[in-house]
């Protein structure tokens, strides 16, 4: 019951996305648009998803869940990448991945997030899961990605920093904590 | 069969509805009925009267609501949907302009005095933003050359310095101090041999009316074959000097924007490309071109310049 729930509230923002660019068609700048939401989505929740330990014990079961909805945002926001705004020109899209830090930056956070997302079932995930740390280096990479994608930092995102801030003092506190009990 | 004069399309607008305002206010009927037509279409009223464009490029106009509804004007706020509507509070009336520096006779003007001072003209322009959007406008203005002949330049002046105006109580980010986005006055500038060049307008509509608060009320540079940032809004003085002066974005990043800011799908934004630009409205991409498609009307002005130098 409440799983369900929370895959529908996690589908909120595709929704809104398809609604938004094919029956409102409110988005002037589509190609712009799907960026926005699906990056910003996709950050939102990886982030999310490491604050579980942190205040929301309860939800950790459904953290695999919200964790591979992340990834599913992440995927739209590279399909978005290669079909629309390179036009799925595969030679071009490699060449401006190497040419442009912020989109290598982002590549290599999604193929650790591939990685993760492959090895999230139950069986590999006791095998891999160790190696699931690899999100922190992906929360670092895309901040930056996200922040050089920009003309310049609006109050909103320089707030979105912030937030992003906080729950890294928390996290690091929270590690040092553990290593001085072992 | 009875067909009332309500459902008789005039064929003029049947054959071109898009560009009907092509026709310019001046052979305007208003007649109830193509007043509907036009609200359907999500044209504005035209008020102004001016010679119109032939488009002989045959480009494809964006429409009144994205061309108003997409700006970026960082007096009012970085979310380029939001300016629309913060832009309601500015005040444009009574607003002067000022042209002063190295001539023989300054001016100040009222804008409505200015714009029956010249003739208006409609110019189709494509329009590219550095961040890499971009679109095509139906300015209404004049040529800068115009106005910049009528003050009588001295030999020494080589180039022209523009300021939007700074009013704290009209643009909210300025009063913002050390927490503003960028510096203000927005300023900007060109070479003299770019403000007299033909293609270069003070606009002062768009699709045949009087220009929206969030496109540069009452008065904007439009410089076709530049990136966007050049085409400064809301101008209420313009200097003719002796130095290459220091734009507001140069000002703010160097490496990133320069003075010259040519469309040049050849040179890089160091973050990101500009080989491509995505068109207001569409799912699909276009190539960029080289001084934004003007090429032959400007390039002679820059061929002994490194354009990846001099960015």
């Amino acid at each position: 019951m409440i799983r369900g729930l929370i895959f529908v509230l996690l589908l909120i923002p595709f929704i809104y996305l398809v609604l938004e660019l094919f029956i409102f068609q409110t988005a002037i700048d589509p190609i712009k648009y799907i960026y926005t939401i699906t990056g910003a989505t996709a950050i939102t929740l990886l982030f999310f998803t490491t604050t579980l330990s942190l205040w929301f014990k309860k939800l950790i079961r459904y953290r695999r869940m919200i964790g591979l909805f992340g990834f599913f945002y992440a995927f739209l926001h590279l399909c978005n990448f290669f079909i629309l705004d390179m036009d799925g020109n595969l030679l071009f899209a490699f060449k401006e991945t190497l040419d442009k830090p912020f989109i290598y930056l982002g590549m290599i956070s999604f193929l650790l997030l591939l990685f993760m997302a492959a090895t999230s079932t139950k069986r590999l995930f006791r095998k891999y899961g160790k190696y699931h740390k690899v999100l922190y280096i992906v929360l670092v990479l895309t901040t930056i990605h996200f922040v050089m994608a920009q003309k310049s930092l609006s109050v909103s995102q320089y707030g979105y920093l912030t937030v992003i801030f906080v729950i890294a003092l928390f996290k690091i506190k929270k590690i040092l904590q553990v290593k001085k009990t072992q | 069969m009875q067909i009332s004069h309500k459902d008789i399309t005039p064929e003029l607008l049947f054959n071109q509805r898009r560009s009907f305002l092509k026709l310019g206010a001046a052979s305007m009927i208003a007649s109830s009925a193509l007043i509907e037509l036009m609200a359907k279409e999500d044209l504005p009223l035209p008020d102004l009267i001016f010679k119109k464009d032939p488009n002989r490029d045959h480009l494809e106009l964006n429409s009144f609501k994205e061309i108003t509804s997409y700006n970026n004007f960082y007096e009012f706020t970085t979310s380029k949907k939001g300016v629309k509507a913060l832009a309601k509070q500015m005040n444009t009336e009574g607003w002067k302009i000022t042209i002063d520096g190295l001539v023989e006779k300054p001016l100040t003007l009222d804008v409505k005095e200015l714009t029956k001072r010249y003739p208006l003209e409609e110019r189709i322009y494509r329009f590219r933003c550095v961040e890499g959007w971009a679109m095509v406008v139906p300015w209404v203005g004049f040529e800068l050359r115009k106005l910049i002949q009528d003050v009588k330049p001295l030999k020494r002046a080589k180039y022209v310095q523009f300021w939007t105006k700074y009013d704290e109580a009209m643009f909210p980010d300025q009063k913002r101090g050390l927490f503003a986005t960028i510096t203000y006055p927005y300023t900007e500038g060109l070479r003299m041999d770019e403000a007299m060049h033909p293609l270069t307008l003070l606009a002062v509509g768009l699709y045949g009316k009087t220009l929206e608060n969030q496109n540069g009320a009452p008065i904007r540079l439009v410089v076709p074959w530049k990136y966007g940032f050049k085409s400064i809004k809301s101008i209420d003085r313009i200097s003719l000097i002796e130095k290459q002066p220091l734009n507001t974005w140069q000002k703010e990043n160097p490496r990133e924007f320069g003075f010259y800011a040519n469309v040049n799908p050849e040179v890089d934004h160091p973050r990101w490309s500009q080989k491509t630009e995505r068109v207001l409205g569409k799912f699909v991409k276009q190539r960029t071109l080289l001084f934004n498609g003007y090429e032959k009307e400007v390039g002679y002005m820059y061929k002994d310049m490194d354009l990846r130098k001099e960015i």
